[in-house]
């Protein structure tokens, strides 16, 4: 697939700043807002390609990563939270496969 | 037992989906106005407030501010004067310098409310960042933005709360046991 553009240099400092700033509030925040931070950051990151990525990639970022609300942390129902954490990984890893091809290959 | 003020405190939420409208400038004076009132211990007022509507100012504000999950229309950056503090001899953790910036924030979060306006506070930001931003001098630290707008339709579920909270729950009747 060719390479191309997902993100213009104004979108891609917004969350170098993004990224940058939560290393430092972090030092003094709640722990689970550590969480919270990288998946506020990949909610960002998919808003911001959204329209400009395959459709199945697409399809991907409105789809089973917004699943998860965006100011949810572990404290009020732990094992839910990491329930819904790892649902999460799971379509990751699936829309991974897809997307290079690795369930096209034959073993 | 109830009263507008009540009321008012009763039904005031953090508001964290703004729509793009923007707010009136008297709008903004009206919440300032209403924050120098706010309690300030021993009347010493060691609180500065910067006050943006700039869309530019706002959008580099929000990139440098992980907790900032709406897009205000205004934003009033609550500082402490650290320069004036150290004139009164307190300590830079003196408890008073933060106590004041809660009680100005929770005034102006009630004024934005009493005017029909959706407003939530921040504090996850980087201060160096921010300073950096609004070219903010030496002397003052910026501790916290209450953010401002016109609320949302619909907003995301707050933060959820670890077991039921009424005021007995929060409340110790005279001395322990």
């Amino acid at each position: 697939m060719a390479a191309k553009m997902v993100l213009n240099e104004d979108e891609a400092l917004e969350l170098v700043a993004f990224l940058v700033t939560a290393a430092r509030t972090q030092v003094d925040e709640a722990a689970e807002y550590g969480s919270l931070r990288l998946l506020t950051a990949a909610s960002r990151l998919a808003e911001l390609i959204a329209e400009r990525v395959s459709p199945e990639t697409r399809t991907f970022l409105t789809g089973p990563l917004k699943q998860i609300p965006d100011l949810a942390v572990r404290t009020a129902d732990p094992a839910g939270y990491v329930k819904s954490l790892d649902a999460v990984c799971h379509a990751v890893g699936e829309h991974l496969a897809t997307h290079f091809g690795l369930d096209q290959k034959k073993s | 037992m109830t009263n507008p003020v009540l009321e008012a405190i009763r039904t005031r939420r953090m508001t964290r989906a703004l729509t793009g409208e923007p707010i009136a400038r008297a709008e903004l004076e009206a919440v300032l106005k209403a924050a120098r009132w706010a309690p300030s211990a021993g009347n010493r007022r060691l609180h500065r407030f910067i006050a943006t509507q700039d869309p530019t100012t706002l959008k580099l504000l929000r990139m440098v501010s992980p907790g900032m999950f709406q897009r205000p229309a205004a934003i009033v950056v609550i500082c402490i004067d650290r320069a004036k503090a150290e004139s009164f001899g307190m300590r830079p953790n003196a408890k008073g310098l933060y106590i004041d910036v809660g009680t100005a924030a929770q005034t102006m979060l009630l004024a934005a409310h009493s005017l029909g306006l959706g407003a939530g506070v921040v504090t996850s930001f980087s201060q160096a960042a921010v300073s950096a931003v609004l070219n903010v001098p030496g002397g003052l630290s910026p501790e916290m933005f209450v953010c401002l707008g016109h609320a949302a339709p619909t907003q995301p579920r707050g933060m959820p709360s670890r077991g039921p909270v009424t005021w007995q729950t929060l409340t110790q009747w005279e001395r322990f046991p």
